[in-house]
């Protein structure tokens, strides 16, 4: 006594890897538009051509 | 006298509601700093100016899945809604939450649910991914081992350990190291 410690097998993991699957949706243009000023114009004008 | 009380009954409607624009910006920096309560209030504003909004919607039910808000849940006696009755809540409307609603009912573990919901939706690799997640559980070992190995090509992060689970479970240890060249 104490008895020998015996080796046991255990449950193999399993990861929840499905949570990873689920994000938020892309809002970034439901936001509002950062700078708002002549210079973010400019950009405007800049991507539309 | 009369000015002042017109002035009186002006102030409840003289402060319009924010812009859904501003909401949506106030949702993303909690969205960005893991405060899920909050973006569900954000959500929920959203909602009540565009009770439709898909974007709002969608951001409700992913911010309550990442809180661990699936179930019906009470704060002070009163029974608030989770992912799921709020899914169901909008199944109405013409927008796509099977994959989050499978995943709800696997969380819940109502697996058969979970399955039938999972079979009306396109069998892409996240849906055989929640397959094979429900099927272990189920105990069906075999099946989950076969799923898996249809997703080896999806390079799905850890997905061997998931594999090297359901082959010990299904009594194929043996198949182990060559899963997991």
């Amino acid at each position: 006594f104490p008895p020998a410690f015996q080796s046991i097998p255990r449950n193999p993991i399993v990861l929840d890897l499905a949570y990873h699957c689920i994000d938020f949706p892309d809002i970034e243009n439901r936001m509002k538009k950062k700078g708002g000023g002549f210079m973010s114009r400019i950009n405007l004008w800049g991507t539309k051509s | 006298m009369a000015p002042k009380s017109k002035e009186k009954s002006k102030t409840p409607t003289s402060q319009p509601p924010p812009a859904i624009e501003d909401l949506f910006t106030s949702l993303n920096n909690h969205i960005q700093g893991s405060e899920f309560e909050e973006a569900v209030k954000l959500a929920d504003k959203v909602l009540s100016i565009v009770p439709t909004d898909e974007d709002a919607i969608r951001c409700k039910v992913v911010a309550l899945i990442k809180d661990d808000k699936i179930d019906d849940y009470l704060i002070k006696d009163v029974k608030i809604n989770g992912a799921l009755s709020v899914i169901n809540s909008f199944q109405k409307l013409p927008i796509d939450l099977g994959f989050h609603k499978a995943y709800c009912l696997y969380r819940l573990n109502k697996l058969d649910e979970a399955l039938v919901c999972l079979k009306g939706l396109e069998r892409d690799s996240e849906t055989l991914l929640l397959e094979s997640q429900i099927l272990y559980r189920l105990g069906k070992a075999d099946a989950c081992v076969d799923v898996c190995q249809k997703l080896s090509k999806s390079e799905i992060e850890s997905l061997e350990i998931n594999l090297v689970a359901a082959l010990i479970t299904a009594g194929k240890a043996s198949q182990v190291p060559k899963a997991l060249e």
